[in-house]
């Protein structure tokens, strides 16, 4: 995963923030040597992130320092790029000093991402509810392909089981910021609750009357169906938006060898 | 959604259009405008693991008629080594789609092949009901007095009918598909998906035929008794007598004497095979009852991007009758004049534009000021145009039975141009408010074909009156819009003049005849105006240039149209025909021949891949762009195959 990158500068405004992106060859030593060889410049690091995880035989260390105006960094780039473990660097001034990426484009869970505010992501939802019909339904089958798409992602990179599914959803939901979630789930009768702290749709949402999460009741669904191969409904019961202090998603398995028309008619399965 | 179709399908009952993989994009019944009754419906194998479906990216399609008829044949090639092929055809005589399949595999494949439906029967997505007699092998939806059926040989073997929006997301029929099995409900309401479903179990020696039958009727039993019907005709009768239906109607056509045109060495099989196909286009785009045409097949709905394309416009209908008339069906003619004849209004205009059964359409031309003059002028020009073909006693009982249209049309548009121009309306494109050349010659043309009319009813004062007014507005279009350059203004805005370059001022000359290429002043302006619209309207794409129809066009990226392209075409074949018999006339008649072929054959290389002609062509891809097929562009390509054999006639003459 490569991580796209914000800066928000404010520490010393006279000074330029100059960044650096360093492919290094991967020792154990390698990042302290150029860690060092920062220190060595008098040159702060403000923000660094570095990842080996693409090639374990090269890293990247990406950073961002603040130098004085007048400083030299053509030098320093120089001698940076003459070091044994450093195989090629690219630096450059983030002029703005507010936002600066380094990494285009974006990637996530293997395929190309996008940062958006949560706002915005509800201003979509919301105009969706507006205007399309039984929008529930199709907010509940967006989230059901989105969830089913990490699960099948999660199964490429790691080892996924009954155990550990759901932690592994957990961990992914809070690095994208959507929430956070704890679970009850009893795997062989597929039965079970999922809370979400804090997230994001509903965060954003004004009071409602009625949930507002759908979207993430189909991931949820979407991703617990394809990761255990059976069908399960995952419904909305409790949320944030309404007053409570969570969202809560009720998970049940659905109804099966029962026809629709016998399940609308409330016939019992 | 918006999407553009690559061939249509039809009889007398139904239009269908197609996606390049045999998607079906719209199946419209009862009327070529209305219902829309299809969102998705598509085949799809599952081979055992995924599904994998007709429309994804991975298959390579190659789609073509079968020559001479309304039959589609679609190959798609899957890197799996599974090749579908699929023949289309609507039924000859019933509402019913019929779509053969052959699925072959490279490899042993056991699975199954499903056929999935989101219909929207009635253009309505809600309040739909479904259900499937699997007794009587029928899967039916209907609102209303509008009915679906579907039904297959062999007998489907499982079914679903499913929520097609909904939470209860397990009952959507797509989702529940990816498991290889169908729930085999009886019935539902409300938005609905279906899907049936046979075993498929093919190898390299052993391919699988299915035939899916998608009719409709207006009601129950009807659709029973039809989707019984066709269940019991063998299919190859059913093939044979569509085959034999569309060579029989297409064997009445105008016969071609092309010769070989050296230096365009496949010029005359093309242009032969566009206008066969753009024949046996206008007819599954014409309401047989009313006579009136859908200018495309709709695929805007929602007006996205435009204002819609599937209603009739008298500026197109007029155009294609005429050229149907020339082509040797002069029955469209009398069915849309029949139907101009119900729809006039009652100050003697006519609308912008109507739905095909003869009611107003949804329009931006609801007042005098924002109607467009242009289409009445045209509707009664066509209307004597088609009256001078006719013989006694059928040419007086057409004009009895006309009389009162014209005159009201003659007299709205006398009221009209009391200054020897027209009052402000809306332009053809449906792009400005002012006084154009354009709607000024179609008004000219209007009035003299009425005038002829009229002096054959005995009328003569309303002939000279008509006469003398069409004269005027000639002279003062000539007056005030000719310009030193030496091309018309398109027309004022606001009392203004507006310069800019519009190649609808060739309607001067094609098709209204307001200029004559006899008239040796007159012939240098039409080459002029033509030299300036070449000069600012070329775009260059698909190794030639087309015409766009004005400077600054921004209506889908102001791309070149074929409509405007072909007037051009046109414009130089007529020059060519009406050449005087001088050494320098033969290099005149050379050159612009073949000016007007490059044009032709730029023309047919923005047709889709089936060969339906579109209404723009992509600027800078090249492909059809926008309308597809636009009846207007397939008009434009009769007058120009027609032409070309007027003149080949001609010279065939000369030299004989």
């Amino acid at each position: 995963m490569v991580r796209d990158l914000y800066m928000f500068s404010r520490v010393d405004k006279e000074a330029e923030v100059v960044w650096f992106r360093i492919t290094y060859e991967n020792t154990v030593h390698s990042e302290a040597d150029i860690t060092s060889f920062f220190a060595g410049k008098g040159l702060d690091i403000r923000f660094a992130y570095l990842d080996s995880s693409e090639d374990p035989s090269r890293g990247k260390y990406v950073m961002f320092t603040e130098a004085e105006a007048d400083r030299n960094i053509d030098i320093i780039a120089d001698e940076l790029d003459k070091m044994d473990v450093v195989l090629d660097i690219d630096w450059g001034y983030s002029e703005n000093r507010i936002i600066q990426s380094v990494d285009f484009p974006l990637n996530i869970l293997g395929e190309r991402a996008v940062i958006i505010r949560a706002k915005a992501f509800v201003d979509i939802l919301d105009l969706v509810n507006e205007n399309v019909p039984q929008s529930e339904g199709l907010l509940t089958l967006i989230g059901l392909k989105n969830g089913a798409g990490a699960a099948r992602y999660l199964k490429e990179i790691t080892d996924v089981s009954q155990n550990n599914y759901l932690d592994l959803l957990k961990e992914l939901l809070m690095a994208a910021g959507w929430g956070i979630l704890e679970h009850e789930v009893n795997n062989t009768e597929l039965k079970g609750i999922i809370r979400i702290k804090d997230s994001f749709i509903a965060g954003e949402y004004e009071d409602s009357d009625v949930p507002v999460c759908g979207y993430i009741s189909g991931l949820l669904a979407g991703y617990i169906s394809e990761t255990l191969k059976r069908t399960v409904q995952v419904r909305e019961t409790r949320c944030n938006s309404m007053g409570d202090d969570v969202c809560e998603h009720v998970v049940s398995p659905a109804p099966t060898s029962v026809k629709i028309e016998h399940l609308l008619r409330g016939e019992s399965h | 959604m918006i999407r553009q179709p690559n061939a249509i399908l039809g009889n007398d009952h139904l239009l269908v259009t197609m996606g390049k993989k045999g998607e079906i994009f719209g199946y419209y019944y009862p009327g070529r405008d209305f219902a829309q009754h299809v969102d998705e419906s598509q085949a799809c194998i599952y081979d055992g693991k995924q599904l994998i479906w007709s429309n994804a990216r991975d298959w390579t399609a190659d789609q073509k008629y079968v020559e001479n008829t309304n039959i589609l044949s679609t190959e798609l090639t899957h890197p799996a080594g599974i090749t579908m092929k699929i023949w289309d055809f609507v039924h000859p005589e019933l509402p019913v789609l019929v779509r053969k399949y052959r699925i072959s595999s490279e490899k042993k494949l056991h699975g199954k092949f499903f056929y999935y439906s989101n219909l929207q029967v009635g253009e309505t997505k809600g309040k739909n009901s479904a259900f499937c007699d699997h007794d009587s092998g029928l899967m039916a939806q209907y609102w209303k007095n509008y009915y679906i059926g579907i039904t297959s040989k062999p007998l489907f073997q499982e079914w679903q009918i499913g929520k097609a929006m909904d939470t209860i997301w397990w009952t959507n029929s797509k989702y529940d598909m990816e498991d290889g099995e169908l729930q085999r409900n009886h019935e539902d309401i409300g938005n609905l998906n279906c899907a049936l479903g046979w075993e498929l179990d093919i190898d390299t020696s052993r391919s699988a035929e299915i035939i899916v039958f998608i009719g409709a009727a207006s009601r129950r039993p009807a659709l029973y008794r039809r989707m019984r019907d066709i269940q019991s005709e063998p299919d190859e009768k059913m093939y044979n007598e569509t085959q034999e239906k569309w060579i029989k109607w297409l064997s009445r056509k105008k016969l071609l004497e092309l010769p070989d045109y050296p230096g365009f060495e496949s010029f005359k099989k093309d242009i032969q095979k566009t206008f066969n196909r753009s024949l046996l286009t206008l007819n599954i785009l014409n309401d047989p009852t009313k006579g009136s045409f859908v200018a495309a097949p709709e695929f805007d709905h929602d007006f996205e991007m435009s204002g819609g394309y599937g209603y009739c416009w008298h500026r197109d209908s007029a155009e294609i009758v005429t050229s149907l008339l020339e082509a040797g069906y002069p029955e469209y003619c009398s069915r849309f004049f029949k139907w101009c004849k119900s729809t006039q209004l009652k100050d003697g205009s006519w609308f912008q534009r109507y739905w095909l059964d003869g009611n107003t359409a949804p329009s931006w031309g609801n007042f005098s000021f924002s109607t467009q003059i242009d289409e009445t002028g045209t509707t009664i020009f066509a209307m004597d145009r088609f009256y001078r073909t006719l013989e006694h006693p059928i040419k007086e009982e057409f004009l009895d039975d006309m009389w009162a249209t014209v005159l009201c049309a003659a007299e709205y548009l006398m009221k009209r141009t009391e200054g020897g121009l027209h009052e402000e309306c809306i332009c053809l494109w449906e792009s400005f408010t002012g006084i154009f050349t354009y709607t000024n010659a179609a008004i000219y043309a209007g009035l003299k074909g009425a005038a002829n009319m009229a002096v054959d009813y005995n009328e003569k004062e309303l002939a000279d009156r008509w006469t003398e007014r069409a004269e005027l507005i000639k002279n003062t279009t000539i007056e005030k819009f000719w310009l030193e350059e030496g091309y018309f203004a398109r027309g004022t805005s606001s009392g203004n003049i507006d310069t800019a370059v519009d190649a609808s001022i060739i309607g001067t000359f094609v098709p209204f005849n307001m200029l004559s290429a006899e008239n040796e002043k007159e012939r240098e302006m039409i080459k002029s105006m033509i030299r300036n619209i070449e000069n600012n309207l070329s775009v260059p794409v698909n190794d030639h240039y087309g015409i766009k129809r004005y400077a600054d066009d921004n209506y889908i990226d102001g791309n070149p149209w074929i409509v405007t392209t072909l007037w051009i075409s046109k414009a130089l074949l007529e020059l060519a025909y009406t050449i005087q018999d001088t050494e320098k006339g033969h290099e005149e008649l050379r050159s612009l021949m073949h000016d007007a072929f490059k044009y032709i054959i730029w023309s047919l290389k923005g047709a889709t891949g089936a060969g339906m002609l579109p209404e723009q062509v992509n600027k800078y891809t090249g492909r059809p762009a926008w309308a597809i097929p636009l009846c207007w562009s397939c008009a434009l390509m009769l007058d120009n195959v027609l032409l070309l054999d007027r003149l080949q006639n001609k010279l065939a003459e000369k030299y004989s």
